[in-house]
């Protein structure tokens, strides 16, 4: 028998891999009790030996990258990104969570609290509140840094419960913006007891201008998003009198300074039929699904069969492929490189301005990684 | 058989469901709370018990030892002096002020000021004098004092001698309360304390039991009895058969003999008989065996009928008795006196202690009768296990003992009192103590201190390796819980009271006695003994009463007249039909619980009866409405052998319907529910029912760690140590119970997102991965609160310390920490930071000037008594309460706070016995997310389940996923028909995999996972074992004085063990050198001299370089050695042991020459 290379074989089609092997690359598949081949091929030579360069090339990159909005709101965006591998995918998710920048309040000065919230209850619930204020007008605030107008927000909280008012709600809408600065005043300093008592009285901020002035700010002031978020419930008699200072910082450092509930993506579903499914088989795969993945089509002479209607509402609960010989017919599939990309913004930022500033994020790291290797 | 005929579509409609029994169970609830039984039983000693103690005792009678005075003659010939106690008074919980102004004391002042939340408790006395002249004429004079202050009683709370008794949510509000607080406890000097109930074998009541042989006996029956409030030990007496083969040549040798109290050796039974007063055989057969045709009980008498054919009359066998009693050398007539009256007051008092001969034969004879019984086969052993056979002690008859006894002291010390001051011319609480009887009330959590307020305890036999009185019992069903023990030493032997026990409070015998009267019982006098084994005999208490011929209608006209409450409820009737016994128990500490009533096969209590208690208005009518209604009755452990329980409202309907496929026709009784066999901590286990069962014991014992908020006014109380969760959640999965536990309303855990996966190996062996964004957004941040408590204490009369901050140039003995936070008055205000040993309160004493050394006038004149913080501690201070205690000294209370946030090395666990530690906290971004895009807040690892077999945690978790979509609770009660297929399916509806399984991507990588992950919300509870509190390292550190070994222990920086099993390692790495470095040259090395002839310790005074050996009286032999000084320790007290340990530097020449010798 001659001796033949596999790809010489007749059925195997120059440059073009094998339908399954096709599937394998380009396809994660699902079967009843897990999913297949999640890790994609990486390597460059791996179908060399059939004449398939599995190589990332920039030019095609840019000729199949696609992004289609799906959805855009206030504060959330679904957008398809086709053509791009998971990693970088993973990467946006990963820096839009934890990454990019925010302000959210990191210090709270307490001037009195004599709710039943403690103190330290009462900070940690300030710090999640988010707030309206596009990171990018500040600076990080680094170590040995005095609070200035450029790095810091500065609010005051000072609600009170009458003796007669029964319960009140100290809501975020009480967080109100000074743009002068902080206005308690420091106690005199410990390290040079005897100061001028006719200085300016030392607060806990040193801003060189009242931020309103900025032009940034002087026609939109700056707030807590929301204005509905219950800081504390006050009893009668009770009263909470405190400043905040809000910084700039990651959402690795802390959840507080994500920008994002989350961000996520799914791959594409793609649901095949492998096989006719027809009449009473039909109808039952269409009652299988719960999220109606399924439609009946007439096929004439009063017979129906099951096509595919909505494969993109597929969230594989594989009930459809659950029992006994249902894998043959239906084939459950997920494309290796659409993903369906989802943000949920806290409110700083637009969903939209999110992702860009992810992408510029990526971008400055690649350049810092190419700076550092030439 | 009529179930079918008789169905009638309306009347079926009557039938109510088991949802409709949850109704009843709210009424129960409702009326009772969760601490009845401790709450009954301490009114019942208050209102009742204390008045009968005093009642009880006798008056005090004094005569003066008349003195001989020449020269002077009384008017009288005799005067007597009669104290007796009357009414007793006990006003509401009183606190009288050093400045001796009084005022109703509140709980919550009692536990913030370290007071005894106690009542003062008066009492009437009268005085007469008798005086009796010559002429035989009595003049009386009586003098009333009324309500004299004898003592003061602690309350328990919310008892109806409480001050908060009765009080709406509102005012327990507004008096710092926690409306949730049940009481059933006390305060004493501050400190919430519990008596734990304790658990006893019923006394007089007759156990057989057969002997494992070899043995010299074959069976043995005994009667522990007690005659009623008495607080006399009791008095036991034991029959015993003897084995056959023991018997040597004898006749048969199976002799029956009796030991009576205080008589050495067993005595003959017929012998007992005669002294008793029955002489003849046929007498004393009559009241043994009752029917001469029973042949076979007949002949296991025989042998003992020879063995005291010797005795043929009373007196003979009083004398026979009295000769081995513990009177030697008297007379024939004081021995027969002695033993007449061992018979009569010693031997079973309960019968009687007077001249009652025929009862206490006919007892003495049903104690053999039923030995016999037992020997014959015809009956089987006894079961000392059974719960029937148990009584509880709880608080009431625990206190009544106590004050019965110190009443009794009372008593004696005005006697002596009294007679010293008739004769010439002068209250406390030391008394016999039980230990582990109070016990700190547990506060950690809500669940842990309801379930604290229903612990049971048996005293006995904690070491002894014996199985038996450890394992579940049949009869708990429903008194005990079976998941709630201990773990180890106390398995099974502490217990915890299932959801609807009820405890007997007991109640007076003569009503029962007067209705036994009244239907014709017989008693002793009346009868002869040939008609006893027709009729039944009527047993009430233990006590033999008497008979009757028709029990069957007795046994129906009273269950009758207790279901309609003519006869007190908790009367227990148990009509045994084999013995031909009919028992009637009125006393306290049994175990019972509420059933629905069953006849033919319907229950008593219909749908319009719930309706009507659903659409109640008041709280009058409710639980006891429906106890008076007959609608349900309390059923002790007795009791509930002669009947038949079905288990569910269905099972009866179905014995209805399908007779022949039912398991019984004969239901008289069905249960509430079955779920309500647990106790307060399995309640709160969701699926209990698809756990293993040690699962459900570990998750009880467990959740009585959880962190939570244990009370609702946990910002007023200042508690030495507390936990409370940022964000409690109510469980999404539930149980119904929980609504009586107030689980909701002071919950102990989150509704976490779990995942159980495999992800980055962090979560193995029991450790878990915990989301650290979660954590940044408050998932269970937890405070902490440590109480540091002082006060001003006197110092002789004049000496005081003194609260201030404590100046270092006049004072001495001054701690090492900062001093800095103390403000004026020598507290750290609320709002410092502390941290470390910091001083928290700032206190000095005096020095006397004696107590400075001779004439030298130190600079000193105050020592420190500070308190600071603990040195592993930081925090804030909290609160900080100044006041005076009960002797008006300044009392000083400060709370320290500080937060708790999770991180690697804290314990967290499900409600099925589940607990792990956090292995690894990753940010969002690098846990997995569903499609959803949700990522889980906690992943344990799937190697948790299959070996411990928690399915519970897994339908809970589902059912969790379900209930989160529907925006309801779940219900995981379990033994009710939710099936995991229900659960499934309403998953899927939501648009889930049925199973709960997710496709998640790898946070890391963002690929898809290869397995589907099991993901949904579980709840999670945090256990206080926190690594903060345990981390714990020391280079070097405080030693012992006297050992010079390192202090043990974290809190006094202690060392480190390095073990023989750390040392074998060292040696086996050949690194000995090393070890002797650092065990010995590195630590403990000390220098001796030692000289050389004798081998003792020589005197060395290196400054004079002189070095000497007294007993030798050598100056110049002397060497150095070096030893640890735990061995130089051990010389030493051996030395002073008068044995001389010889530490011998050169080869003793004489040594080697003997064995030389030997050689």
């Amino acid at each position: 028998m001659p001796r033949l290379s596999a790809l010489d074989m007749p059925d195997v089609p120059k440059a073009q891999l094998p339908p399954h092997l096709e599937q394998q690359r380009t396809r994660v598949s699902c079967k009843s009790d897990a999913p297949l081949h999640t890790e994609g091929i990486q390597y460059s030579g791996a179908y060399a030996s059939m004449g398939v360069d599995n190589s990332l090339r920039l030019d095609s990159f840019s000729k199949n990258f696609r992004v289609e909005v799906v959805r855009l709101t206030e504060d959330e965006i679904e957008f398809d990104m086709i053509g791009i591998d998971a990693s970088l995918a993973n990467a946006f998710r990963r820096i839009l969570i934890a990454e990019l920048p925010t302000m959210a309040i990191e210090k709270v000065l307490i001037a009195n609290n004599t709710s039943v919230v403690q103190d330290e209850v009462l900070a940690q619930r300030l710090g999640l509140i988010p707030i309206e204020a596009d990171p990018r007008l500040f600076e990080y605030v680094s170590e040995n840094d005095t609070a200035h107008e450029k790095n810091t927000i500065v609010f005051k909280l000072d609600v009170r419960c009458k003796k007669d008012d029964g319960r009140i709600k100290a809501k975020s809408s009480e967080l109100k913006w000074l743009p002068g600065g902080s206005e308690l005043q420091m106690a005199s300093t410990n390290s040079n007891p005897s100061t001028n008592p006719n200085a300016k009285p030392k607060t806990y901020t040193s801003f060189n201008c009242r931020q309103d002035s900025l032009p940034e700010f002087s026609h939109k002031p700056l707030r807590p998003k929301y204005g509905d978020i219950t800081i504390a419930v006050l009893g009668a008699g009770q009263a909470i009198d405190l400043e905040v200072h809000a910084v700039k910082g990651v959402g690795r450092t802390h959840a507080k300074w994500s920008p994002v509930a989350t961000a996520w993506y799914r791959m594409l579903p793609e649901v095949v039929l492998t096989q006719e499914v027809e009449d009473g088989k039909a109808e039952e795969l269409v009652s299988k699904c719960p999220v109606n993945v399924f439609d009946i089509e007439d096929i004439g002479e009063g017979r129906k069969k099951a096509v595919v209607a909505r494969p993109r509402a597929c969230t594989l609960c594989r009930e459809c492929i659950r029992e006994k010989h249902w894998e043959e017919c239906v084939d459950l599939r997920r494309v290796r490189d659409h993903f369906i990309f989802t943000i949920e913004s806290t409110g700083a930022l637009p969903p939209e301005v999110l992702f860009t500033e992810a992408v510029k994020i990526l971008e400055q790291k690649c350049e810092r990684i190419i700076a550092e290797l030439s | 058989m009529y179930g079918g005929e008789e169905y009638d579509p309306a009347d079926e409609d009557e039938e109510i469901t088991q949802e409709d029994a949850w109704a009843v169970i709210s009424a129960y609830f409702e009326e009772k709370g969760l601490v009845r039984q401790q709450l009954d039983s301490f009114d019942e000693f208050i209102q009742n018990t204390m008045q009968e103690i005093v009642d009880e005792s006798a008056d005090i009678e004094i005569r003066p030892e008349s003195q001989h005075n020449p020269g002077r003659q009384s008017d009288f010939a005799e005067t007597i002096y009669k104290i007796s106690f009357g009414q007793i008074y006990l006003s509401k919980p009183m606190m009288t002020e050093s400045d001796g102004e009084t005022a109703t004391l509140f709980p919550k002042a009692a536990r913030l000021r370290n007071l005894t939340y106690s009542a003062p408790l008066y009492v009437d006395v009268t005085k007469r004098i008798i005086k009796k002249g010559h002429d035989c004429e009595e003049v009386t004079e009586t003098q009333d004092f009324t309500k004299v202050f004898i003592g003061k009683v602690p309350i328990m709370l919310r008892s109806s001698y409480c001050t908060l008794y009765q009080n709406s949510e509102k005012d327990l509000t507004e008096l710092g309360e926690c409306p949730y607080d049940q009481g059933g406890y006390f305060i004493i000097n501050g400190s919430e304390k519990v008596l734990i109930a304790q658990e006893k074998m019923s006394t007089n009541h007759v156990y057989v039991f057969k002997k494992r042989q070899p043995n010299k006996y074959a069976y043995v029956a005994e009667v522990r009895s007690m005659l009623e409030n008495q607080n006399r030990p009791p008095s036991s007496m034991f029959v015993r058969m003897l084995s056959r083969a023991s018997a040597k040549g004898g006749s048969s040798g199976q002799y029956i003999r009796a030991t009576l109290p205080y008589i050495r050796t067993e005595i003959p039974i017929i012998i007992v008989f005669r002294a008793l007063g029955f002489v003849a055989d046929k007498d004393i057969l009559e009241h043994i065996c009752y029917d001469f045709s029973d042949t076979q009980m007949m002949e296991l008498l025989r042998p003992s009928l020879e063995e005291a054919f010797v005795i043929q009359n009373q007196q003979v066998a009083l004398d026979y008795i009295g000769k081995r009693g513990s009177t030697v050398g008297v007379t024939r007539e004081k021995r027969i006196k002695y033993a007449k009256e061992i018979l009569q007051k010693e031997m079973l008092p309960h019968v009687g202690v007077g001249d009652c001969e025929t009862k206490k034969a006919y007892y003495f004879g049903y104690i053999i009768h039923r030995l016999l019984l037992c020997a014959i086969g015809r009956r089987p052993e006894d079961d000392r296990d059974h719960y029937g056979n148990k009584r509880l002690d709880l608080a009431g008859p625990l206190l009544g003992g106590l004050f019965r006894m110190l009443f009794r002291k009372l008593t004696r010390d005005v006697r002596a009192y009294v007679q010293k001051c008739v004769d010439n011319g002068k209250d406390q609480m030391p008394a016999g103590t039980r230990a582990g009887v109070s016990q700190v009330l547990n506060r950690l959590t809500y669940a842990s201190t309801l379930s604290h307020l229903r612990r049971l305890n048996s005293p006995i036999g904690r070491e002894g390796k014996l199985a038996k009185p450890r394992q579940l019992h049949n009869s708990h069903w429903g008194m005990m819980c079976p998941a709630e023990t201990p773990e180890g030493q106390a398995c099974g032997l502490v217990k915890n009271l299932a959801l609807m026990v009820y405890i007997t409070v007991g109640s007076a015998a003569h009503p029962i006695l007067e209705f036994l009267e009244e239907w014709s019982t017989e008693n002793f006098e009346e009868i002869s003994p040939a008609v006893i084994p027709q009729a039944t005999k009527i047993f009430v208490n233990g006590c033999w009463v008497g008979i009757h011929r028709n029990p069957d209608l007795l046994v129906r006209t009273l269950r009758l007249l207790r279901r309609r409450v003519d006869v007190n409820t908790e009367v227990g009737v148990i009509r045994d039909i084999r013995l031909k016994e009919l028992r009637l128990y009125t006393d306290y500490g049994r175990c019972s619980r509420p059933l629905f009533i069953v006849e033919k096969k319907r229950l008593l209590i219909k749908k319009k009866d719930i309706q009507a208690l659903q659409q109640r208005e008041t709280q009058e009518e409710g639980w006891h409405d429906l106890v008076a209604k007959g609608f349900i009755e309390y059923v002790d452990t007795e009791e509930e052998e002669t009947t038949m329980i079905s288990m569910t409202i269905s099972d009866l309907v179905n014995a209805r319907l399908n007779p022949d496929d039912a398991y019984s026709e004969t239901y008289t009784h069905c249960e509430i529910h079955p779920s309500l066999i647990l106790g307060v901590c399995a309640s709160i286990i969701p699926f209990p029912d698809h756990n293993q069962s040690p699962r459900n014991t570990y998750q009880s014992a467990m959740g009585k760690q959880a962190m939570g908020i244990y009370v609702t006014n946990y910002q007023l109380r200042m508690d030495t140590l507390a936990y409370v969760l940022y964000y409690p959640q109510k469980p999404l999965v539930t149980t119904r119970a929980m609504e009586h536990l107030h689980f909701r309303q002071l919950p102990a855990g989150i509704n976490a997102i779990v995942a159980i996966a495999c992800y980055s190996g962090y979560n193995q062996e029991d450790s878990v991965i915990m989301n650290q964004s979660s954590i940044d957004r408050g998932f269970f941040r937890s405070l902490f609160f440590r109480s540091y408590r002082d006060e001003e204490k006197k110092m002789g009369t004049l000496v005081k310390e003194d609260f201030g901050r404590p100046n270092r140039e006049n004072t001495m003995g001054m701690r090492h920490g900062s001093y800095d936070k103390l403000d004026d008055d020598g507290l750290a205000p609320p709002g410092t930071r502390v941290s470390g040993e910091d001083v928290i309160i700032g206190k000095t004493t005096p020095i006397g000037q004696d107590e400075t050394q001779l004439g030298q006038t130190s600079r000193y004149t105050r020592r420190d008594h500070s308190t600071s913080l603990r040195h592993s501690e930081s925090g804030m201070v909290d609160q900080v309460l100044l006041t005076t205690n009960a002797d008006g000294l300044r009392f000083v209370k400060v709370r320290m706070r500080s937060v708790r946030i999770p991180q690697i090395g804290d314990k967290f666990s499900s409600r099925h016995g589940q607990k792990g530690t956090v292995g690894m906290t990753y940010t969002q971004e690098d846990m997995p997310w569903t499609l959803e895009g949700i990522t889980p807040d906690i992943i344990v690892n799937p190697h948790a389940i299959p070996s411990r077999m928690t399915i519970g945690q897994l339908i809970e978790c589902i059912m969790g996923k379900v209930a989160a979509h529907m925006g309801k609770e779940g219900d995981a009660t379990p033994f009710t028909d939710v099936t995991v297929d229900n659960i499934s399916k309403a998953l899927h509806r939501c648009g889930y995999q049925m199973r709960g399984f997710e496709t998640m991507y790898n946070g890391h990588t963002g690929r898809r996972l290869s397995a589907m992950i099991f993901l949904g919300p579980t709840y999670y509870q945090r256990l206080k074992h926190m690594v903060d509190d345990k981390i714990h390292s020391r280079g070097r550190g405080p030693v012992q004085i006297l050992t010079r070994q390192p202090a043990e222990g974290r809190s006094r920086d202690g060392g480190l063990r390095f073990g023989e099993m750390e040392r074998d390692c060292m040696i086996a790495h050949g690194a000995a050198h090393f070890l002797k470095e650092r065990l010995f040259d590195q630590s403990d090395a000390y220098r001796v001299h030692v000289c050389e002839r004798c081998g003792l310790i020589a005197i060395a005074n290196l400054k004079k370089n002189s070095f000497e050996c007294r007993g030798c009286k050598n100056k110049t032999d002397i060497v150095q050695v070096h030893i640890p000084y735990a061995c130089k320790l051990l010389f030493q007290e051996l030395m002073s042991m008068a044995i001389a340990p010889r530490m011998l530097t050169k080869e003793v020449k004489p040594l080697k020459d003997q064995k030389k010798k030997g050689a």
